[in-house]
């Protein structure tokens, strides 16, 4: 993989983890109430949209570096993402990582790896 | 909140999986790809094209349902169904063959998520686990949670 690729995939990477994480945010938030109510405040704060913008940009991302490699990279991908994103919960918003929620993520990552590799 | 979690989850996977398969419709409808504007013409006649963004509004709304009281990691990690229901589904509606790897990699995501469900308390055992939790001041936990155990 050259530069560019290099740099695609740490996009697409830190745009996913950093989108989901503001999602988290905007749809964890406890002050937001319930339904219109509660999207009416999401919209009035910025991290739906910063997740938003995250996405557009990831999008444009993942586009680019899809047009330089095989799309089983990609599914090999969605892989790193989920531990990223679960270190990430664990460190902002403080998730406990139970033995079963370890056993779980792992062997859900690892088969996104291998369905990734195996196509 | 189990049944919540199984709704919700179910309701993502259909929705992902019908947006994916509908992308592939609307490509191979409007085949050969060309940078023009006849080109996104055709994509945008295909019925196709419709499904995948009704697909794509109903998971973001539903994932931002899910996101209000499920932890993120072992949520994004249990949205990767779809790559299970993906595969099946490609496999026997448009003939692609599956590599032995990616069987073995479908039934991982499958046991994966069967652990994560074990793993989320029942309501009851929630709740005296978040009274164990206060009696030790244990540190904070994630706001979704405690909500879910409040609430019922």
């Amino acid at each position: 993989m050259n530069a560019l690729v290099w740099s695609l995939w740490t996009a697409t990477v830190l745009l996913d983890t950093g989108g989901q994480l503001a999602f988290k945010a905007a749809a964890g938030d406890p002050e937001a109430g319930d339904g219109l109510a509660r999207w009416k405040h999401m919209l009035s704060r910025p991290w739906l949209w910063i997740g938003g913008a995250c996405y557009v940009l990831e999008f444009l991302a993942w586009i680019a570096f899809l047009s330089l490699v095989p799309l089983g990279r990609g599914v090999l991908l969605g892989s790193i993402n989920i531990v990223a994103i679960m270190l990430a919960g664990r460190w902002l918003f403080g998730e406990k990582l139970t033995p079963w929620r370890l056993a779980g993520m792992g062997l859900i990552g690892a088969g996104v790896a291998m369905v990734g590799a195996g196509a | 909140m189990k049944r919540f979690y199984l709704i919700g989850f179910a309701l993502l996977m259909g929705f992902d999986t019908l947006a994916q398969l509908s992308f592939k419709h609307a490509g191979a409808g409007a085949f050969p790809p060309e940078a023009s504007v006849e080109w996104l013409l055709r994509l945008l006649a295909q019925p196709w094209l419709y499904g995948a963004l009704l697909g794509y509004i109903g998971a973001f709304f539903t994932w931002m349902s899910l996101l209000k009281h499920a932890p993120i990691g072992p949520a994004f990690a249990a949205s990767h169904l779809e790559v299970v229901s993906v595969l099946a589904l490609s496999a026997w509606l448009f003939g692609e063959r599956l590599s032995s790897l990616q069987i073995a990699g479908a039934a991982a995501i499958v046991a994966g998520i069967v652990c994560l469900a074990m793993g989320e308390p029942d309501d009851a055992e929630s709740g005296s686990e978040r009274a164990a939790q206060l009696a030790v001041g244990a540190e904070r936990k994630d706001a979704g949670e405690a909500d879910g155990g409040a609430a019922h």
